[in-house]
């Protein structure tokens, strides 16, 4: 039997502007089984990012409740959600945003340094996961030495730095190259597997959807199942 | 070892060796521009206090001493100094004249003086030329400053004269005339163009030692702080009452009050530019803050909090504030502790001003406004930066996003 680790509760989401709202997610209900590996899809501006945003807890809801292994996120205060998205969270930009004044190993020990682990441990782990996406003899170099897929591996080992409950990735493969795709897709899903954590993506792209155990359409501001 | 990501991130924010040149270049940039404001901060306190140290010593030494006791009698020969806290008790007698010379006057402060009274301490804060204060027959022996010679155009051996005002009890003018025997020059224009020493015996026949005479008190340094027991150790060795008494600070009221307000102002100067100061450094910050948005929100996205960001930030910029004062301090102190060569060098090129200042002031490092001042830079810098760094508060993680 498999538990809930992330649930929507008729979740809405408006952004106010001036006298105006805009309704982007509309009571929403949704949930995500530990382990899983679950894509939403859509069409630009449809409100994907901000239902990651909203599940990842960088942004709460403006209605209904998102619970984490069953505890009310909106509960929770600004520290509290920092440290859980620090435990719990592991994020995959489209850009693989990394820090351009870090080496890759730097890169990706940063949220281990953010949890407190000890430096011995936080580096040895991160060179665990950088050889095992073949950047062992890239450890010190520079973001601006390193190709877009190379990058992106980097984000990855970093979102898996500190062993996250959830894996949340937005468009991971949106500006690489196709065969670079191919790579980091098969790498996402290896690791993902192999840590056995739970993963939640964004993407436009159905082919590396219908990867995932379910799909999910996003569309008129609410979730429809495709498979 | 465990490392809190504050103190990590702090280390990345200052360490050179990770840092583009443009980062290099605005660190070293920030501390020079701190330093430099601390520099003239430094230079001005050493000379503020140098100048007025100097010129108190100036005043006690050769002009009225720390204590002035009105008492017509003799007491310096009944004052022991064995164990006491007084360094020289000297029977002045003072009042006021024009001089003349063939060429031109001067208004002056003649004090007579005894020919022990320039003991080790006085005869350091002057140059002498000539020999010893002694009556000679009927004539007076008068030492003038090397100012006051050069305005009336005489030199040692010539002759003046003195036109001694009376004061209520002497009802009668009468000119005196005396013999230049010595020259000094005390460095300080303003006391050098007024005083005049003459011997006492000549000095006591002028003005009447009921209303001009006084003992003048020179104490040790660890008596400075309670002149009222010396008087009451004097009134002991005197064994006759109560004694009349003025401070050197009330006796020159004006000239203490002036100094008092000058220190003042000066000191309202430096909280100015220590604002502007902190103004600058504030401004450090958001730059600081502008470039790290990405990053910041990155940081948060991994989970940072909003106050381990800020203490880094702030520690970052408090350092570069600290390193910046410590070097501005440091070129202070060694350009101040030649201030007074630089001076007296600058003086000798011809700027007119500096011969109203005193040059040759002894260098007068007091830590504790020193102390005082980095201690405010710190607290203003600390508080103004908190408004830079208060933008770290509303970088949301999704900005991050949005930059994508």
């Amino acid at each position: 039997m498999t538990d809930t680790l992330l649930q929507f509760r008729t979740v809405t989401k408006r952004f106010i502007s001036g006298d105006s709202s805009l309704i982007i997610l509309e009571g929403i209900d949704f949930g995500l089984e530990e382990g899983s590996s679950v894509a939403i899809t859509g069409k630009s501006g449809c409100g994907k990012s901000t239902f990651l945003n909203i599940a990842g807890a960088l942004d709460r809801p403006s209605e209904g409740s998102v619970l984490f292994k069953g505890k009310d996120l909106g509960g929770m205060g600004d520290r509290e959600l920092s440290r859980f998205r620090n435990r719990h969270v592991g994020f995959v930009f489209q850009s693989h945003i990394l820090l351009e004044d870090f080496s890759a190993l730097e890169n990706v020990c940063v949220p281990a340094m953010i949890r407190g682990a000890m430096r011995k441990e936080v580096t040895a782990r991160a060179t665990e996961l950088l050889d095992r996406v073949g950047l062992a003899q890239r450890l010190h170099h520079k973001p601006g030495k390193l190709s877009g897929g190379e990058r992106q591996r980097v984000a990855i080992c970093r979102a898996l730095m500190n062993s996250p409950d959830l894996i949340i990735a937005d468009e991971p493969t949106g500006s690489l190259d196709e065969d670079s795709s191919d790579a980091i897709e098969n790498l996402l899903f290896d690791l993902v597997k192999e840590e056995g954590r739970t993963l939640l993506m964004v993407t436009h792209d159905m082919e590396l959807a219908s990867r995932c155990s379910t799909v999910y359409l996003l569309h008129n501001r609410s979730l429809q199942g495709i498979s | 070892m465990k490392i809190p990501f504050s103190l990590f991130l702090v280390g990345r924010l200052l360490s050179v060796r990770f840092q583009s040149r443009y980062d290099r270049m605005r660190l070293l940039r920030s501390a020079l521009l701190i330093s430099l404001v601390m520099i003239p901060l430094v230079l001005a306190l050493i000379f503020m206090d140098g100048m007025m140290d100097g010129i108190t010593e100036k005043y006690i030494t050769l002009q009225d001493g720390h204590i002035q006791i009105e008492f017509p009698e003799r007491l310096d020969e009944r004052i022991h100094f064995s164990d006491s806290s007084i360094l020289s008790a000297d029977y002045v007698v003072s009042g006021f004249g024009i001089v003349y010379s063939r060429e031109a006057t001067a208004e002056v402060r003649i004090k007579g003086i005894g020919e022990d009274y320039f003991n080790e301490r006085r005869s350091s804060q002057l140059s002498f030329q000539g020999s010893a204060l002694q009556k000679e027959g009927a004539v007076a022996s008068v030492m003038l400053s090397t100012t006051v010679a050069s305005q009336l155009g005489v030199q040692i051996g010539d002759r003046v004269a003195f036109m001694i005002v009376p004061d209520s009890s002497s009802a009668v003018v009468r000119p005196v005339l005396a013999n230049v025997k010595a020259l000094y020059d005390s460095g300080y224009h303003e006391l050098d163009s007024s005083l005049v020493f003459m011997d006492i015996e000549s000095a006591l026949r002028y003005f009447p030692k009921e209303k001009n005479a006084r003992t003048e008190i020179l104490v040790h340094e660890g008596a400075l702080s309670d002149l009222a027991s010396v008087v009451t150790q004097i009134e002991s060795f005197n064994g006759s009452g109560t004694l009349s008494y003025a401070t050197w600070d009330e006796f020159n009221g004006t000239v203490y009050r002036n100094f008092v307000t000058s220190r003042q102002v000066i000191l309202l100067v430096f909280l100015m530019i220590l604002l502007v100061a902190g103004v600058y450094v504030a401004s450090i910050a958001q730059e600081l803050i502008q470039d790290s948005i990405q990053s910041i929100a990155l940081y948060k996205t991994m989970g940072a909090t909003t106050i381990s960001l800020f203490l880094a930030f702030f520690t970052a910029v408090m350092t570069v504030t600290l390193l910046g004062m410590t070097v501005g301090v440091g070129i202070g102190l060694g350009i101040g502790s030649q201030l007074a060569v630089v001076l007296s060098w600058l003086a000798k090129t011809g700027l007119p001003g500096l011969q109203y200042y005193l040059l040759d002031f002894p260098v007068v490092i007091s830590w504790r406004p020193i102390l005082t001042i980095c201690a405010t830079m710190l607290v203003i810098c600390s508080v103004t930066v908190q408004f830079s760094l208060h933008r770290i508060r509303k970088i949301s993680p999704l900005e991050l996003l949005q930059q994508d």
